[in-house]
């Protein structure tokens, strides 16, 4: 039943798509048919093409995550465990969010070229402002009172970190973390497209100057489905997890 | 015989606020000897959270001093356990470990906190919930959590905030009697703030009665205690000496009425 | 107590005093080649000619046009559907998994696509734009239209209200903080797919003006463009944006669904 439920709507929106494409007699260089997608779908994947443009996005977004928690924690935790770096700090980080990190992606180029290191560099900046944001503030809900009556206890500050603010911002760390991802991914393939060293957006974006259609298609499909799974198998899971063990259903 | 736990000298508090200091508390002299429960009832506002908050270490009073132990506080410690008025005890920990909190940090042995553990559960009647999360417990509940984790981690001083404000008045009769019948067991110094006349006198070997803000000392009362273990609230109320001083000190916090 | 206060009041200015003297130093000392890290006072100069020159004018009120045709868009088609799938229980069911699907691909993704369609210029942005938007709006109205409490709807109809009467009084007003959050955030959304959308599918503009920097080697067009790009930015949801939202969501003492993050 659920799963009519899903299949249904796509089943019908590909039998439009079917309809428009031979009702209207479009030309391929601007719509291609359902099946030709499909034959696509195979040579791309029967040649391990697409498996290395996937991995090369998906290696990318691990390595800008990895990167983006490992400095964005520790720096949301120092922004949000002091008052005057919190006043310093938020309306800078507000400002930075107002530039995506897509604009600064010509800068970049000149900076480092047509690199892998380009793309890095500005899926990191786009990752990284949501998860010190949401570190920060995470930190700073925390009730004084748990703080408090840690102190009381006897415990010393590390004691309180590793207690208290850690395990307090997690739920906040890992919605900032969704968040970051989810910009992160469309950066990801934005820079591809105007860097082409390799990536799922260097896919698409290349397949158009060979009037490719079918590819491009493919690729947009790739695209949304990775990170729907990234998103619902790997990420949410942890959210509802954190959330619901906390017992803070803050949405 | 007993010696003095805590002794506030010449303790007088301000607020830095965007126009200036604000007084908090008038000049206040308390001193509270080993074993003994002292309560503190006053209007809301009187700055006896405040004078609280000094004793634990939170903050560092304007003037005067107040010694632990004769040796002067410079910050929170644990000597001087609190519970809150408003839930402290964390979401994260289950009931059993928000109780052993106090013993990991010290470094308690794991047969040692477990058994001190067991020992607080069964007399705070938290037995069947050891490993619920404090969200899947009544309000009544997490309380109880809350004065168990102190009395796990075993302070001389336990400072006690309201504890029970933000519970329903049934619950609270339960725990007031639980609470007295702990004071009365471990011999632990207390000292409890509350703005219910009654609870004062019903906990209290000392009734001490603020001032409305700037708060200073207006009257100390003692209530003597008759037989071992806790006072029950059948007694209590049924007893002539008892309702006697409720009234007292009923009278004097009336005149304090803002 | 004077000094610290002044302090306080000048603390949010620090980041950017460190980030100038830290560039003006590395400037004085390294001396990097302009077309890789151009000096301060190459920024504000270019800023100035772009200023008076009348290019950077022509390129704001283009990126302001697409950007106000895309949101207005999709504001309006967003609001629609999710109007109707808000108070149609099966529509809803049937556009999930769709939206869901589109939602993540939604943007600068359909750019290879649709190039082919609109080829590069304002539709093309504005698409870009449209797209992006509508399914935040979507969204918002959706959840703000379930969330109003039934008792209110049922209260219009116990005073004898019909169908548009409970829609129109009840409904709509009760959504309306989730809409407008919803488009506080769509705005910002629209603006970051419109820098994009204006890299590669356009001639003019504010992304433009910050690419070309990139292909003459001026380090300091982009970054004075960058600059300005977050200024705005935050002037559009400082002075329009919060307020509105602030004024309905305050009045009636509701709390909006989602910050614009």
């Amino acid at each position: 039943m659920s799963r009519l439920r899903v299949l249904l709507p796509f089943g019908l929106l590909i039998a439009f798509w079917w309809a428009i494409k031979s009702g209207f007699d479009i030309s391929d260089k601007l719509l291609v048919a359902p099946p030709q997608v499909w034959s696509s779908f195979r040579v791309l994947i029967g040649h391990g093409i697409l498996a290395e443009y996937v991995s090369t996005s998906l290696s990318m977004i691990g390595i800008a995550t990895l990167v983006s928690f490992a400095i964005g924690v520790p720096l949301g935790f120092a922004v949000g465990t002091n008052r005057y770096a919190a006043r310093a700090l938020e309306g800078f980080l507000r400002y930075l969010q107002g530039i995506s990190g897509i604009a600064w992606l010509p800068l970049a180029i000149l900076w480092f070229g047509f690199t892998h290191t380009t793309t890095l560099a500005i899926v990191i900046y786009t990752l990284i402002v949501p998860i010190i944001f949401n570190t920060m503030t995470g930190v700073r809900a925390i009730p004084e009172n748990y703080i408090l009556a840690l102190q009381s206890l006897g415990a010393s500050r590390l004691r309180i970190v590793t207690d208290v603010y850690f395990p307090g911002a997690l739920p906040s760390i890992v919605v900032g973390t969704r968040l970051g991802m989810g910009y992160g991914w469309r950066a990801l393939i934005a820079s591809e497209m105007l860097v082409r060293q390799g990536g799922l957006g260097d896919l698409i974006f290349g397949a158009r100057t060979f009037g490719q259609i079918d590819r491009i298609m493919v690729g947009m499909v790739i695209i949304g489905t990775l990170y729907i799974v990234v998103d619902r198998l790997l990420v949410q899971p942890v959210e509802t997890m954190t959330l619901a063990r906390w017992g803070v259903l803050r949405k | 015989m007993s010696s003095d736990k805590i002794v506030v000298s010449g303790f007088r508090h301000f607020f830095q606020s965007d126009s200036g200091p604000v007084q908090a508390t008038g000049e206040i002299d308390v001193t509270i000897r080993e074993g003994e429960v002292v309560t503190l009832v006053g209007p809301s506002g009187c700055g006896k959270t405040t004078l609280l908050k000094a004793i634990a270490g939170f903050i560092m009073p304007t003037e005067g001093q107040i010694l632990c132990d004769g040796k002067p506080v410079r910050g929170p410690g644990r000597e001087r356990g609190v519970v809150f008025q408003e839930l402290a005890i964390l979401p994260w920990r289950t009931v059993r470990r928000n109780i052993a909190h106090g013993l990991e940090i010290a470094r308690v042995g794991k047969a040692e906190r477990e058994q001190t553990v067991e020992r607080l559960i069964g007399l705070m009647g938290l037995v069947g919930f050891e490993d619920r999360y404090p969200h899947e417990l009544s309000g009544g509940m997490r309380q109880r959590v809350a004065v168990a984790r102190t009395w796990a981690a075993d302070p001389d001083v336990i400072l006690m905030d309201e504890p029970f404000a933000a519970v329903d008045a049934m619950t609270r009769l339960t725990l007031q009697e639980e609470l007295g019948r702990l004071c009365a067991t471990t011999h632990k110094t207390v000292f409890f703030i509350t703005h219910s006349v009654e609870e004062a006198v019903f906990l209290g070997d000392r009734v001490l009665v603020m001032t409305k803000r700037p708060g200073t000392i207006k009257a100390t009362l003692d209530v003597p205690r008759h037989g071992k273990g806790g006072r029950d609230w059948d007694s209590f109320t049924g007893d002539p000496e008892m309702r006697a001083i409720s009234e007292q000190v009923m009278h004097l916090v009336h005149a304090e009425r803002v | 107590m004077i000094f610290s206060r002044v302090a306080w009041k000048l603390l949010p200015a620090a980041p950017a005093f460190v980030i100038l003297t830290a560039w003006f130093v590395y400037w004085l000392v390294v001396r990097p080649p302009p077309s890789v890290i151009p000096s301060i006072a190459d920024v504000v100069r270019t800023g100035a000619e772009l200023a008076f020159g009348g290019r950077l004018l022509g390129d704001f009120i283009a990126s302001m046009g697409r950007l106000l045709g895309g949101v207005a868009f999709g504001i309006a088609t967003g609001m629609i559907m999710g109007f109707v799938a808000g108070v149609c229980r099966p529509v809803a069911t049937f556009l999930n998994p769709l939206v869901v699907f589109f939602n993540a691909i939604s943007g600068i993704v359909w750019l290879p696509l649709v190039i082919g369609w609109l080829g590069v210029g304002n539709a093309l942005a504005t698409f870009l734009i449209w797209n992006t938007v509508f399914f935040i709006i979507f969204q918002n109205t959706v959840l703000g239209i379930q969330l109003v409490p039934e008792v209110l709807e049922q209260g219009v109809r116990a005073l004898g209200g019909g169908r548009w009467e409970t829609i129109r009084t009840v409904t709509l007003p009760g959504a309306l903080p989730y809409i407008l959050s919803g488009v506080r955030s769509g705005l910002g959304f629209g603006w970051r797919a419109l820098i994009a959308a204006e890299l590669v599918g356009a001639t003019t503009g504010l992304g433009q003006l910050i690419f070309s920097g990139s292909e003459y080697h001026r380090a300091d067009i982009i970054i004075f463009g960058a600059l300005l790009i977050g200024a705005i930015a935050m002037l559009m949801d400082r002075w329009l944006l919060a307020p509105i939202e602030r004024r309905t969501v305050v009045r009636w003492g509701l709390v909006a669904a989602s910050r614009g993050r």
